[in-house]
């Protein structure tokens, strides 16, 4: 998806995992996973540059789409699908 | 599907060491994988109870030890203890404590241990665990 339509796209779940460091992020997304329905959009925000890389691999894994990430000052905002 | 296994011989107890082992735990986790940590040695002295809190343990880099803890800090980073608590409620970990290692300091029994650790094991759990394992680590 294009920077401009991650920006539009309207999510079910936030995580505001700007206050952590990896892995927190990525466990904050664990945790979180389990609280949408299969299909929903959830975006994860993180401070930590490793994360960017840590989510589209774990979607792969998990079977989650990963949809892409937005870059915003000082964070980041990385969308998935369940 | 199954899930993946990890190994983990933790020898170490230098809260860096730990630190680094709660790090890799988190992404266990986060994967759900199945993990088995063998505390042995120097990690069954940090496993003690009078032990586990205290920060004077930093073997790597002792003359840094200070900004290290201090970086801990204003990181928001969990101490190691709470690190493993995570992954224990995340997934499956299972933390045996080396019967040899204990005894070494004198932990003889599980209640001589934080509330982490599972067991009190001999080596051959390890090395059953370890030949399952996908993946095997010595920290």
């Amino acid at each position: 998806m294009t920077t401009e339509e991650l920006k539009a796209i309207k999510v079910d779940k936030s995580v505001d995992a700007r206050g952590t460091s990896c892995p927190g992020p990525l466990l904050a997304a664990k945790k979180a996973i389990g609280q949408i329905e299969k299909g929903q959009i959830m975006e994860v925000l993180s401070a930590d540059e490793g994360t960017k890389r840590d989510i589209p691999k774990w979607c792969n894994k998990k079977g989650y789409e990963y949809l892409g990430t937005v870059e915003e000052s000082g964070f980041f905002r990385i969308f998935l699908r369940k | 599907m199954a899930n993946k296994k990890l190994t983990l011989a933790l020898f170490s107890g230098s809260v860096d060491k730990l630190t680094a082992a709660g790090v890799i735990l988190g992404g266990a986790a986060a994967e759900d994988m199945d993990v088995d940590i063998f505390v042995l040695l120097q990690a069954a002295f940090a496993f003690k109870k009078e032990n586990a809190m205290t920060n004077d343990r930093v073997a790597e880099i002792t003359d840094k030890k200070e900004d290290f803890l201090a970086s801990l800090k204003r990181l928001n980073a969990p101490h190691w203890t709470e690190a493993f608590r995570t992954a224990k409620e995340m997934t499956n970990v299972r933390i045996h404590i080396c019967g040899f290692a204990g005894k070494v300091w004198h932990g003889e029994k599980l209640d001589d241990f934080i509330d982490l650790a599972d067991d009190i094991v001999g080596i051959g759990e390890y090395m059953t665990a370890a030949e399952q394992a996908d993946i095997n680590l010595f920290i």
